[in-house]
């Protein structure tokens, strides 16, 4: 039955209609920008269905909106989604964050309540797809940052996320070199807790241990600049 | 008496066989007979026939009367046309050139009843009747306003026609600049040399037979307006949507669409009363909306317009014939009205489409119609259980790199271990 003599009610069930949905569905899974000429001359030599019979199916399926209007995500595109904003913004408002963070922080101040899991690591892997954030780990953590801060700045300010952390190096950004064990005396915190952060601290070459047997630290001199920035931002 | 046969009267004849066979094609090919634009252009057309078929019978009894009827029909043939061409523009009838027209075709008729309007005179070989004097410059007046107002339509035609019935157009456009510009060219050099009127006329006839094959192609051309419809909605009376149509993208917001129908459905008995219609000017167009007994009806257009009221006023009536059972159940389910496109066909026929501004505009298969591949799919349900969720993951999945299915379970699994690492050592803590 020709095209054009279908009652509209009976549209999708034509055959010629089918095969160009086919047609289009096998485009998009070979991953190709599907698009009118690509569909139009894919559907031409495979059918012979006549041109002016083919626009009216094309158009057809938009009309229905089987097909629609979209492309495949670009760099630009991909922020069109309003979550992958907010998200991405919050990377950069709050640099050195890992996923536990984002996802409580977001469930209590998006307006995207309880958004899942799943639903979150695919916009955290969009983003990372598209060049806008990257990813670091640091011991059990994997730390989300935008793109153009350094991997030292993203961990620093992880690091100064801990409160004990911060009183740390801020004690050592004020006196150069101090003992291990004259630190958590000075910050007024228990002497275990000090302790495994400063090895924490030692382990990711923030801290640096001279004089190893009286135990005394100091700040890193190539993370000072960086620390210092980072306690002015915090 | 022996005929006056020659190359002329053999073009004129030929000439008004196509162009009769144009105004047929227009009277019967398009959906849309009740047109303005369209009934005045088919007048034109058909006039324009009658006045080649009296200039091939005049030239061939050699009757100057007949020449001077001919004279006196460009007159008819710049208002028809002028009419059309403004209908199709302003939805008017009046405008500064018709006013013109109008004043030159009463003086045309006045000079044309002068004597030595017209003689015969042998030229270039054979016997022919040229109009003399004021009369011959009036109707080759009146003959360039015709054939301006042809061009600036064709003009208009193709600058308006949407990308789906270009390649119809651009032939369209081809015939009319034959038919005018070119034609014209040589009519202009026949009032140097007699010889170039049958150039003049050779070109005209096969303009007119390629716009006519482009109509009847496409016979959409014929009305393409210059504005746009974007989309019409039919809500019920309790505002649950039961169609929707669109003809492009909107330039009206979705909100605010919603909100006028909403406002008017509050108001609807006072509107009915009125007659149910009601334009509301926005920004960027103008909403049609029409209230009737069980259903609202909206249309979102560029401009307002006479026909596109008639045609939602059509539509409306229709649609509640048509759906009278479904909505007297009160039935919302919107698979019940998929019919209505048919009503669509059948009263805005006369409305391309614009939803593929081009060739190369990337295009989307919905994705309920799409499947991913089997393991992926079982593999995403694990993971997101949730019907929303992975509806929304597997569309984009489609609108992302090829990559990124692999790089978001690798990045699941990896966020998936560091928190049952980081359980485990909380719980480590909260033991010590």
């Amino acid at each position: 039955m020709p095209y054009d003599i279908i009652q509209a009610s009976e549209v999708m069930e034509h055959p010629s209609v089918q095969s160009v949905l086919e047609i289009a569905k096998e485009l998009i899974y070979q991953h190709k920008t599907l698009n009118t000429e690509l569909l139009y001359n894919t559907a031409k030599k495979k059918l012979g269905i006549p041109r002016r019979g083919l626009l009216s199916i094309i158009q057809t399926l938009l009309n229905r909106k089987i097909l629609v209007e979209g492309s495949k995500y670009t760099k630009d595109t991909v922020m069109n989604n309003r979550f992958r904003r907010i998200l991405y913004e919050f990377i950069k408002k709050n640099l050195g964050t890992h996923f536990s963070l984002i996802k409580s922080e977001l469930d209590i101040n998006s307006k995207e309540k309880n958004i899942s899991p799943g639903r979150l690591i695919w916009h955290l892997e969009m983003l990372l797809k598209f060049d806008f954030i990257k990813k670091v780990k640091i011991k059990n953590y994997t730390l989300f940052l935008p793109s153009e801060v350094s991997a030292d700045e993203g961990i620093i300010h992880f690091i100064l996320r801990d409160e004990i952390n911060y009183k740390i190096i801020n004690k050592l950004l004020d006196s150069n070199l101090i003992k291990v064990a004259d630190i958590y005396k000075e910050i007024e915190e228990k002497r275990e807790l000090v302790y495994y952060r400063v090895n924490n601290l030692i382990e990711i070459e923030i801290l640096l241990q001279k004089n190893v047997d009286n135990k005394c630290v100091m700040i890193n001199p190539k993370m000072n600049k960086i620390l210092k920035n980072a306690l002015r931002k915090s | 008496m022996a005929l006056n046969m020659n190359a002329e009267v053999i073009l004129d004849f030929a000439f008004a066989l196509v162009a009769f066979i144009s105004g047929i094609i227009t009277l019967i090919k398009p959906n849309t007979r009740k047109i303005h634009s369209l009934h005045f252009i088919r007048i034109a057309i058909f006039i324009g026939g009658i006045s080649m078929l009296l200039d091939g019978i005049s030239l061939l009894i050699l009757n100057i009367p007949l020449s001077i009827i001919e004279g006196f029909l460009n007159f008819p043939i710049a208002l028809s046309l002028i009419i059309g061409v403004n209908y199709v523009l302003k939805e008017n009838y009046n405008s500064f050139g018709f006013i013109v027209t109008f004043g030159l075709g009463i003086l045309l008729l006045y000079v044309g009843f002068q004597p030595g309007a017209a003689e015969v005179q042998f030229q270039e070989g054979y016997f022919r009747i040229p109009w003399i004097g004021l009369f011959s410059l009036l109707t080759t007046i009146l003959y360039m306003i015709i054939m301006g107002y042809i061009f600036y339509w064709g003009i208009k035609t193709v600058r308006n026609a949407p990308f789906l019935i270009k390649k119809e157009a651009i032939l369209f456009f081809i015939g009319i600049t034959l038919y005018s510009l070119t034609s014209i060219v040589f009519y202009i050099l026949y009032e140097f040399t007699s010889v170039f009127i049958l150039v003049s006329t050779s070109i005209a006839i096969i303009g007119l037979f390629i716009f006519t094959l482009a109509i009847t192609i496409e016979p959409k051309l014929l009305y393409i307006l210059p504005f746009t419809i974007y989309r019409i909605v039919v809500k019920d009376n309790q505002g649950y949507p039961l169609f929707d149509y669109d003809w492009s993208k909107s330039q009206v917001s979705e909100s605010m669409f919603t909100g006028f129908i909403n406002a008017v459905q509050l108001m609807s008995e006072e509107l009915i009363k009125m007659g149910g219609l009601l334009d509301v000017n926005v920004k960027d167009g103008i909403l049609i909306l029409h209230e009737s007994e069980y259903i609202t009806v909206g249309l979102a257009a560029s401009k307002a317009s006479k026909l596109l009221r008639d045609s939602v006023t059509k539509f409306t009536f229709d649609f509640e014939s048509k759906f009278q059972k479904q909505l007297k159940e009160r039935c919302r389910d919107m698979k019940e009205y998929e019919s209505a496109h048919e009503l669509i066909e059948k009263h805005f026929s006369n409305f391309p489409s614009r939803l593929i501004p081009s060739k190369t505009h990337p295009l989307l298969l919905t994705e309920r119609l799409l499947e991913l591949p089997y393991t992926v799919e079982k593999d995403l349900k694990k993971i997101v259980p949730e019907r929303n969720d992975f509806e929304f993951i597997k569309a984009e999945i489609f609108r992302s790199p090829e990559s990124s299915t692999a790089g978001f379970f690798s990045l699941y699994h990896e966020i998936k271990e560091e928190l049952d690492k980081l359980k485990t050592q909380n719980n480590e803590i909260e033991m010590k």
